[in-house]
């Protein structure tokens, strides 16, 4: 098992740690403490990890379960090559408690990795099971949709969203985006 | 507080499986762990588990005559990958199914196993007439959909036995599967329908098999429903005895989520829409997504 990239220094498969949450682990152990125990049932998704590049809730894996796998929490999506992503979240004020982005990003890099020309629709479809009652999905969309513009090393003619206001993320200049949010 | 699992076993191959499974009677099959480790988070007793999401295998193999068999312990993102747009009834169902996060590491294994009326995966594998086939030391079954469904809560596996695969025949080219629920993500259905039949050249349907869920103690085929639409015209007349009859082809109950008496209503009205006699009132499934983003 790696997290992060680097091998845990103990053995997955012990017992006692084997039959553990993964997320459990990932915060006691490993002293990884960006995933958050929000629900412990999977409804929320605060503690979502990748788990060899796909989004899963680490409250409903046991660790003896993934011990030939690679885990990745928020911790290493920058390694991960996400570090434009979690920019973006700021830049698009797309944080306000936090308590769920952990877990948020973490979907949003999935998708990422899958599908480099997301529709704000697929981000709707990856953020199913991510809840956040704070900022709301919006922002986190203009975000991903505009990592996922850069990476392709174009600024988009058109965001998508049917609302004329050109390429999302056009941070400083004058974009719709303060009006259509309530500037919040 | 969670009392803890103080046994956990990983089997590496299917014979592990039927070993480790076999020697404590405590111990139960773990898959994707999304419904047995929230069960065991609300009080139910889990003290071994038997870790069956490892074993190897195609999560889907299609056999010559167009049979499909479908691996019991594979994720079901695996699955609908591996579906590759056959069994679009299936595809719906997973679509819809509670979020991203959890297809990643739920199956069909435990999603049958655990029994519920409301189970998103049932009606398409009850409407295509699934058979289960199951395994223990030293035995093997199969067990057709109709008699593994035995009331809420309760299905035909025995202890030591774990559910290895199903094996559906060719799916039929017109198929779905719709679910009415609080919420697109995340929500457990109030009422669910999954269909296929064949269309002949004269637009009559033939080898119509429906399927519903959340209106009975199981999900149930629709089996008046189905008379009315065998061999008959697709006409508003056909389509609404058709909806008409699903009300004697259920026994819908009060609860949490919804009344006996708007599960009636919603029932007949998802039929019809299905049908294609009153347009669709929901948003329609993401299933042609999911179908081109989870390769």
């Amino acid at each position: 098992m790696r997290v992060n990239g680097r091998p845990v220094p103990f053995d997955p498969r012990d017992p006692q740690l084997a039959a553990t949450r993964l997320l459990d682990v990932l915060r006691d152990r490993l002293g990884l403490t960006g995933s958050k125990e929000g629900c412990g049932v999977g409804e929320c998704g605060a503690c979502a990890v990748l788990i060899d590049g796909r989004s899963a809730c680490s409250c409903l894996v046991l660790t003896g379960q993934v011990a030939g796998n690679e885990i990745t929490t928020v911790e290493g999506l920058a390694d991960r090559g996400h570090g434009d992503l979690q920019a973006a979240f700021v830049r698009h004020h797309a944080v306000q408690c936090g308590y769920c982005i952990p877990g948020v990003l973490t979907s949003c890099a999935a998708l990422l990795e899958r599908n480099a020309t997301p529709q704000r629709d697929d981000v709707t479809t990856a953020l199913g099971g991510n809840l956040c009652r704070c900022t709301g999905y919006q922002r986190f969309t203009d975000a991903v949709c505009d990592v996922a513009a850069a990476r392709r090393g174009a600024a988009p003619a058109d965001d998508g969203d049917g609302d004329g206001d050109g390429p999302v993320g056009a941070v400083g200049s004058a974009n719709s985006d303060g009006q259509r949010a309530g500037g919040s | 507080m969670t009392a803890p699992i103080t046994s956990m076993h990983i089997a590496r191959t299917a014979d592990d499986a039927d070993r480790l499974l076999s020697t404590g009677t405590e111990a139960v099959p773990l898959a994707g762990g999304t419904d047995l480790l929230v069960q065991r988070r609300s009080g139910r007793s889990v003290p071994a588990v038997v870790d069956l999401s490892g074993l190897d295998g195609d999560p889907v193999t299609r056999l010559e005559n167009g049979a499909l068999r479908l691996a019991a312990t594979a994720s079901l993102t695996d699955i609908a990958a591996g579906l590759d747009g056959r069994f679009p009834a299936l595809l719906d169902a997973i679509a819809v199914f509670a979020a991203e996060t959890i297809r990643n590491r739920a199956t069909l294994g435990g999603n049958l196993a655990t029994g519920s009326p409301a189970a998103d995966t049932v009606p398409a594998l009850l409407a295509a007439d699934a058979v289960v086939e199951l395994r223990g030391r030293d035995r093997r079954r199969q067990v057709t959909m109709v008699d593994f469904l035995l009331g809420p809560r309760r299905v035909d596996l025995r202890a030591g036995e774990w559910i290895e695969s199903l094996w559906l025949p060719a799916p039929p080219g017109a198929g779905g599967m719709r679910k009415v629920a609080g919420r697109r993500a995340q929500a457990i259905s109030l009422v669910s329908l999954a269909w296929q039949w064949e269309l002949d050249p004269h637009g009559r349907r033939t080898a119509v098999r429906l399927a519903m869920g959340a209106v009975a103690p199981t999900v149930v085929r629709l089996r008046r429903a189905e008379a009315v639409l065998e061999g008959a015209p697709s006409t508003p007349e056909v389509a609404a005895q058709a909806a008409a009859a699903v009300s004697a082809d259920i026994r819908p109950i009060d609860d949490l989520r919804a009344g006996a008496d708007y599960r009636r209503r919603c029932a007949a009205g998802l039929l019809r829409e299905v049908l294609g006699d009153v347009p669709p009132s929901t948003p329609s499934t993401p299933s042609a997504q999911i179908r081109s983003t989870h390769r």
